[in-house]
């Protein structure tokens, strides 16, 4: 059987540099210019597949407007496998933006954490503001995975999230292989909507 | 910034009715002086606490009536400090009740991790320390009870788990200390009484009464099973303060807005003609911040009273808890686990099945337990309170391997002499550290942060305030001796308010287009947020 993983993937990144979308683009591969700025879903998830028939789940975390006023709670962190910090190439100063979330997921991540940065809007380069070699530099330093991407047009959205998915596993802990059953990556021990296997009618959950 | 609603603190109740109100539809803009979350339920690591600590000793030194006093910690950290996670309200999660309904059906059990509680002991001197039984069936395969014994407990078991509010045998007894009544009504001897009432119904003092006991042990009773052989939930992170956090993320996936870090500098409150009211933009409540170039704007405002600027003092309703509370609260940090004789070592009253690896010497490591100390029993405690340790290690993710947080609680009446807390502790804590199986002569904790936590009274004094603002909704304090009843108080004070708040918000401008709403949590697929694909 080939091997199954799920992940646990954080968004970050400043607001309006295009998370959701981009997330958006890669779940239901749809765009919409007039978004919202969240994205309002607990969690979304995507499989990827990989070339020798390894599937890779990620468990999408938005920030869902929290890291605005510098209010991210430190559990979006928690056993986050992997970051997508995103920046807008058309705002430079996105870009420091960018830097100071990697300070913060080196700070209060898993430091066997695996960090993408992502330069979004490529659709606007001619606008950019942020040259490839700057990022690209900056990524090697600091050991990050480095793209550019258009949500808008696609352009190398799947091809992220794959490089991540191709680089996960082979740093991933054993707990996050699934092997078909069901285990997130954040959630061990008791299951609040599983019961015990005892079958006492006093025991009903609640009436609602 | 304009909102339905603006509510002040995260503490649990305050980001229960946040995520409430806003999958009910309201907007909310929810905030915090403090950089973290949680307000006194905060999950916090080692460096976190310490700093806490010192900034509540200032705060008590210049206070007139602060919440937290007697504070004396280490000045040594553990290393890797960051690992840990200590919360200020440490709680056992009942498997069924309040809190456990809102977070399965407010979807909050997704990002929430749990561990079923592994032991509950009664400590009955050195050496001595006794697995306490949880069900009927332990009872029946004990070996060391009589079958006289045996007799009497079954039928008081019997009792407790059925509507024993009609039965004779209450009648007159609801207000008699419970350890008496189990031992005059029922027969049953002073360990069994004893282990029953501080180990099963959680009664924090010998005077505790008889009807509340019960209530509560019927509860805990019927809730064994549902997740395991355990009816109580630790909470992994630290429990309560994780689950604040939750709730939060909940509200912000919800639209609601979140501003953390930020100290309120002033509170305008404008009662709205009704002409006004209708409209969309007239709020009754402006909110300035310290650092924040926004003016936030609302029709209704939540918050505890301690949480306002004292100019506002005089228009928020003054109450006064039912119940005063105090608890000395301990926090020590471990690097060697704590062991508990397994049942084939010493006579346990009842024996229990501990779901943990066996050592060679016959004594189990525990990760996840809870040790009770009764009145008298331990060398310079209390004669009349029951003190508790809460084990938390590896398993809650509470604490990196190999280290251990003992939560020690020890609530007092009021009426008891103030002394310093690490003093009251300090014989607990000896007689916790004595059951590390260990042959190097002291352990010495790597952390240790005592304190006396205090209710709080609102603000108002004892004058009852004349003016009263009706669109405010005052957070009582939650303070609660009872470590299974502290996460389901909150849950049922947020509820309260949350149908406060919708009370005051249905008669707003422009909310007339809101659908009835008819329950604390609509239902799961209906509401905002919730990703079906992954269920």
């Amino acid at each position: 059987m080939s091997k199954q993983f799920q992940f646990k993937l954080v968004l970050l990144g400043e607001s309006a540099v295009g998370k959701s979308s981009l997330v958006l683009r890669f779940v239901k591969d749809q765009f919409d210019d007039y978004r919202e700025s969240t994205i309002g879903a607990a969690f979304l998830t995507q499989t990827v597949t990989l070339d020798d028939g390894t599937t890779v789940k990620f468990e999408i975390w938005d920030t869902a407007g929290q890291e605005r006023y510098k209010s991210l709670a430190p559990m979006y962190y928690r056993n986050a496998n992997c970051a997508v910090v995103v920046y807008d190439i058309t705002q430079s100063a996105s870009l420091e933006k960018a830097k100071s979330w990697i300070r913060e997921l080196q700070r209060q991540a898993d430091p066997s954490i695996v960090i993408a940065l992502c330069g979004n809007k490529l659709d606007l380069a001619a606008r950019r503001q942020v040259t490839e070699e700057e990022a690209k530099k900056f990524a090697e330093e600091e050991g990050l995975m480095w793209s550019e991407t258009s949500a808008k047009s696609g352009e190398g959205v799947t091809e992220i999230f794959t490089a991540i998915a191709k680089k996960l596993p082979l740093t991933a802990p054993p707990s996050a292989r699934t092997g078909g059953a069901r285990a997130g990556p954040a959630r061990t021990g008791v299951d609040l909507n599983k019961q015990a296997n005892t079958t006492d009618g006093q025991n009903e959950p609640c009436n609602c | 910034m304009n909102s339905d609603v603006v509510v002040v603190g995260t503490g649990l109740t305050e980001s229960i009715v946040a995520a409430a109100l806003s999958k009910a539809g309201f907007t909310v803009i929810h905030i915090d002086s403090n950089p973290y979350y949680g307000g006194d339920q905060a999950s916090l690591n080692v460096e976190e606490l310490a700093q806490w600590a010192d900034q509540q000793q200032q705060t008590s030194s210049s206070s007139q009536n602060p919440k937290f006093t007697s504070i004396s910690r280490s000045s040594s950290f553990p290393p890797n400090s960051r690992q840990f996670s200590l919360s200020l309200s440490p709680a056992l999660i009942p498997s069924t009740g309040p809190l456990i309904d809102s977070l399965v059906s407010s979807g909050v059990s997704r990002y929430g991790g749990f561990k079923l509680l592994e032991t509950v002991a009664l400590y009955d001197g050195p050496d001595r320390v006794q697995a306490v039984p949880g069900s009927k069936e332990d009872v029946f395969k004990s070996k060391t009870l009589s079958l006289l014994e045996k007799r009497r407990l079954m039928r008081f078991l019997t009792f407790a788990t059925g509507k024993f509010e009609e039965a004779k045998e209450l009648v007159g007894q609801e207000m008699t200390p419970f350890v008496s009544f189990l031992e005059s009504v029922f027969s049953l001897n002073e360990t069994i009484a004893q282990t029953i009432a501080y180990a099963l119904a959680y009664c924090t003092s010998q005077s505790d009464a008889t009807f509340p006991a019960l209530q509560r042990l019927r509860r805990y009773l019927l809730s064994t099973g549902r997740y395991g052989p355990s009816p109580f939930l630790v909470g992994h992170y630290g429990g309560l303060g994780e689950l604040a956090q939750g709730f939060c993320r909940t509200a912000a996936v919800g639209g609601s807005t979140y501003i953390l870090n930020q100290h309120i500098s002033e509170i305008l409150h404008e009662e709205l003609s009704d002409a006004s009211a209708d409209s969309e933009n007239a709020k009754t409540w402006t909110i300035k911040l310290q650092d924040f170039p926004e003016v936030l704007s609302c029709d209704a405002l939540i918050s505890s009273g301690g949480l306002l600027p004292p100019s506002l003092n005089n228009m928020v309703p003054v109450s006064h808890p039912s119940e005063q509370h105090r608890i000395v609260r301990g926090f020590v940090i471990i690097d060697k686990p704590i062991h508990l004789s397994s049942q084939d070592e010493t006579e346990t009253m009842v024996p229990q099945d501990i779901p943990s690896a066996k050592t060679n010497t016959g004594y189990n490591a525990i990760d996840t337990a809870l040790i009770l100390f009764p009145p008298g029993k331990v060398e310079g405690g209390s004669q009349t309170s029951v003190a508790s340790v809460l084990v938390t290690g590896e398993g809650t993710l509470s604490a990196p391997r190999g280290y251990y947080i003992l939560h020690l609680s020890l609530p007092l009446s009021p009426s008891e002499t103030q002394q310093d807390s690490s003093q009251r502790l300090t014989p607990y804590l000896k007689a916790a550290l004595s059951l590390v199986n260990d042959d190097s002569a002291n352990i010495e904790p790597v952390f240790t942060l005592f304190y006396t936590e205090d209710s709080t009274e609102l603000p108002g004094g004892t004058e009852q305030s004349t003016v009263t603002a009706r669109d405010f909704v005052a957070v009582p304090d939650t303070t609660c001796s009872y470590l299974p009843e502290v996460a389901d108080a909150h849950t049922k004070t947020a509820e309260e308010i949350f149908w406060q708040a919708v009370e005051i918000l249905k008669h707003r401008g422009g909310k007339e287009g809101h659908e009835e709403i008819d329950s604390f949590w609509p239902p799961l697929d209906l509401q905002p947020g919730y990703d079906d694909e992954d269920s």
